[in-house]
């Protein structure tokens, strides 16, 4: 089901003195099955524009379809987008309230009005999509360490069953392994059901190693929408909008600088490796020859 | 964006009124709402109304700020008007059917109207010149005698001022939760009553939560710079009587002096 | 004697099922001893749970010792006449910053320490102003809280504690909830504090990039301190860190990587330029 952007805008207090252009005339398309980073700094619009794919923000001026059809129209069915694009906010374990994990996870499908049956089943699919463990399942929520809490809340929209899942900063405030864990969990989730994910973050470092197109915010404008590495290309201007590319490309740079024939179109430790290593071979069979 | 809003009501300005000590304010305010139930006929509300036009003026806060005021209370402001206007006994001026309008009936219907928006725009126009700051610091300082009688002042002062810090936050905090539930298909506006009523528990179990989290922080972090409630304690910013807040106070008298001596003599 | 010293610190807590009756005792911080001089700059890294911010707690007597005894400047924190003191000098910082700051304007959060405190009016505006311009945050003395950024409120919250004129400020995580400008904002601005005031720095993170900047790194788990050092050594551990749930810098994990692949790389690895140097090192070695 794809989601359709055509010139989209939204104003913060029109018609006031303190209008605020939070999105300015995008315009793109998100096709099925994509993995995509939607990078920005704080108050770029990345967080606006992903509320306004599942219709909680309504765009002051232009367009978005979705499956075809205009999601601003009269009859268009709100909590059935809800329920297609799913979106899990930063910080989701702030949203949890129930007795027990299982009982949270079935708030989303109770409110699809589905059988008791069916939401049982879909709460028990979303939290193994998450990798929690059965032993959890009857604890309080509010009993679990900081990483679980947030699978969680992730299972949360999960077991809706949406068509695009949509995260916003989910690593915020885990520590090194658990932001790793959780975003490994997601690109299996995203494996296993195929479904598009579309990952909000600050940080390149956590979604270079991801995800098959980055579309990079400013000031309310798409200012990149590409492949990593065409993306990380552009190092120096994402540095003066606050943004950096991974480090490594940074440490293949200080390399060329200093006069190795590396590329430094590299985003990954591993992919460095490679480069490096293929570098000192074509060294050592140079020397050879002579 | 909902942290952008102000609490109270208040006007940025920099008038005499705007620098007046907060408890000169709110010292007037009182004396102002007492004076309009003190001063009798024509004369005493002739002088309330001057004394107000002169405040707003010297405010320079326009006055439509002050007419904002008065949308919460038109309704209460008709009833009492209309009940005031067919239920006092007296000389019968117009017959409607089976109510009838007295003479005493209007003029204390008018009376009672002049009184009441009076009343508003005199609180507006402390509120709209004290910034809630300033005003807790003032309430703090005025009722610094209660001490004695063991009330916590400087308590209440804290609180109210740590209230008027967070509910911005607070209120930014609901927006968010409210939009994380309505994600997760949450529906909030269809109903009865009770179905309603349930349907806040997913949006008031987390706010309480994170509320609850935010005091036990916010306790720790002021324990952490050596906060131990009002004794030992210093001013930043301490509040002292400055010439114009004695003048002040002059006029205040004065006016409740010309009020007073209008409604006996003249009136 | 240094400005704080830790020993054998164990911390535990009770826990309670919902009846209150007792379900447990959990060890938050199992046997530490450290020592601190005036004027370093210490990081303490961790993974969330590892006992690292219970430990922050203890440098500022807002929790005491179960056992073993912690020394603030040479006072020992379960003194009670003592705990202003201690408070004063070793200010802290925690990690969400919009839950620290008391004040509804800048200026006047900032002041608020020195109120406390019982300074004089005029002296607590010259230290306000001196705290802000410490912290490059001068220009919005006028501004509420609420319209900052992450970065400039956790840089008020900073202000807010040199304002005491501590001798050590404990930061604890305060990074942890902001963006990668906001964190260079703050790391750049303790950074300062550290050079050119010589305040005592203990910055309790789980971001690498920002320790290595530090004299001395100690790494907690379990409640333990299991690996201590400059962060060259510390980082050196490659494996030993991952196993603590805990990161390397990207190019020193590189140079780790190559190292694996029979590369000659030293260990510890810190800065690209280190990196280049090292590369250098291996052409050479390889015959160059």
């Amino acid at each position: 089901m794809p989601i359709i952007l055509d010139k989209v805008s939204h104003i913060y207090g029109e018609d006031t003195a303190m209008a605020v252009m939070a999105l300015n005339n995008i315009s793109l398309v998100i096709p099925d099955g994509q993995f995509i980073g939607l990078i920005g700094h704080t108050g770029s619009g990345k967080s606006t524009l992903a509320q306004h794919l599942n219709g909680l923000m309504k765009a002051t001026a232009g367009n978005i379809y979705f499956n075809g059809e205009d999601i601003d129209a009269q009859d268009f069915d709100k909590k059935m987008l809800r329920s297609k694009v799913g979106l899990v906010f930063q910080y989701p374990e702030h949203q949890l309230f129930e007795t027990d994990v299982f009982a949270d996870v079935c708030f989303g499908p109770k409110n699809l009005g589905l059988s008791k049956k069916e939401i049982e089943l879909r709460a028990y699919e979303a939290l193994k999509l998450v990798g929690l463990e059965d032993d959890y399942f009857y604890q309080s929520p509010f009993d679990l360490s900081g990483g679980q809490k947030r699978r969680v809340a992730i299972a949360g929209v999960l077991a809706m069953k949406p068509d695009v899942l949509i995260l916003d900063e989910p690593t915020a405030g885990l520590d090194p392994k658990g932001r790793d864990e959780i975003l490994d969990q997601i690109a299996r989730l995203k494996r296993e059901t195929g479904i598009t994910v579309l990952l909000v973050s600050h940080s390149m470092d956590d979604v270079a190693k991801y995800v098959d197109r980055i579309i990079v915010m400013n000031k309310g404008s798409v200012m990149y929408d590409d492949a990593p590495r065409e993306v990380f290309r552009h190092y120096q201007e994402l540095e003066e909008i606050g943004l950096a590319a991974p480090q490594v490309t940074y440490i293949m740079k200080a390399l060329r600088d200093h006069g190795y024939d590396v590329s430094d179109e590299v985003t990954t430790i591993a992919e460095a490796r490679e480069e490096i290593s293929n570098y000192f071979a074509r060294f050592a069979a140079a020397r050879k020859e002579r | 964006m909902l942290r952008d809003i102000t609490l109270g009501q208040y006007y940025q300005a920099d008038s005499v009124i705007h620098r007046l000590d907060p408890r000169v304010k709110l010292g007037t305010t009182v004396l102002f709402i007492i004076s309009l139930f003190v001063f009798q006929g024509v004369w005493g509300y002739l002088a309330a109304g001057l004394f107000l036009v002169l405040v707003i003026r010297l405010s320079t806060v326009p006055f439509k700020f002050m007419v904002k005021g008065m949308r919460s209370i038109v309704f209460l402001l008709s009833i009492t008007v209309i009940f005031n206007l067919f239920l006092t006994p007296g000389e019968p001026v117009v017959q409607l059917w089976k109510l009838t309008i007295t003479r005493e009936g209007i003029e204390l219907a008018v009376l009672l109207a002049i009184r009441l928006s009076f009343l508003i725009i005199g609180s507006s126009v402390m509120t709209l010149t004290t910034t809630p700051n300033q005003l807790t610091d003032g309430l703090e300082k005025m009722l610094r005698p209660l001490n004695k009688i063991k009330v916590p002042v400087h308590e209440i002062a804290m609180m109210m001022s740590i209230a008027l810090r967070f509910i911005p936050i607070l209120m930014e905090e609901t927006d968010k939760i409210m939009k994380a539930q309505l994600a997760r298909c949450a529906d909030f506006d269809s109903g009865n009553l009770i179905k309603k009523a349930k349907s806040l528990v997913p949006l008031l179990v987390p706010l309480f939560i994170s509320a609850f989290r935010r005091a036990n922080d916010l306790a720790m972090a002021m324990e952490a710079r050596c906060y131990r409630g009002g004794d030992h304690r210093t001013k930043m910013k301490p509040l002292h009587y400055e010439k114009r807040d004695y003048i002040a106070y002059v006029v205040v008298v004065c006016y409740l002096v010309c009020g007073i001596a209008a409604g006996r003599l003249i009136g | 004697m240094g400005i704080i010293k830790v020993r054998d610190l164990i911390y535990e807590y009770i826990r309670r099922d919902e009846e209150g009756n007792v379900e447990g005792i959990t060890t938050a911080v199992d046997d530490v001893s450290l020592d601190i001089r005036q004027g370093d700059f210490v990081a303490i890294l961790g993974h969330n749970g590892s006992g690292k911010s219970t430990l922050a707690k203890h440098l500022n007597a807002i929790l005491y010792p179960t056992e073993g005894t912690v020394w603030v400047d040479g006072k020992d924190t379960r003194d009670d006449a003592a705990v202003w003191d201690i408070r004063q000098t070793a200010g802290m910082v925690f990690q969400n910053p919009d839950n620290q700051i008391i004040g509804q304007v800048v200026e006047e959060d900032v002041g608020f320490g020195p109120e406390n405190m019982g300074v004089p009016t005029r002296e607590i505006w010259e230290r306000v102003e001196e705290s802000l311009k410490a912290v490059g945050m001068y220009q919005f003395r006028k501004f509420s809280p609420n319209k900052l950024s992450g970065g400039q409120k956790q840089r008020v919250s900073i202000a807010g504690v040199i304002a005491m004129h501590p001798k050590c400020i404990v930061l604890d995580e305060p990074t942890a909830m902001l963006d990668p400008k906001g964190r260079g904002e703050v790391i750049r601005a303790v950074r300062a504090l550290n050079d050119v005031e010589r305040i005592t720095i203990i910055l309790i993170t789980h971001y690498m990039e920002e320790v290595i900047y530090a004299d001395k790194v100690y790494v907690m788990d379990k409640g333990k301190v299991t690996l201590e050092g400059t962060p060259r050594e510390v980082f050196s551990e490659v494996e030993r860190l991952k196993e603590l749930r805990l990161d390397v810098p990207q190019v020193t994990l590189l140079a780790h990587e190559l190292r694996r692949e029979g590369f000659p790389m030293p260990k510890g690895v810190l800065t690209n330029q280190e990196f280049v140097e090292a590369l250098d090192r291996c052409i050479s070695e390889a015959g160059g």
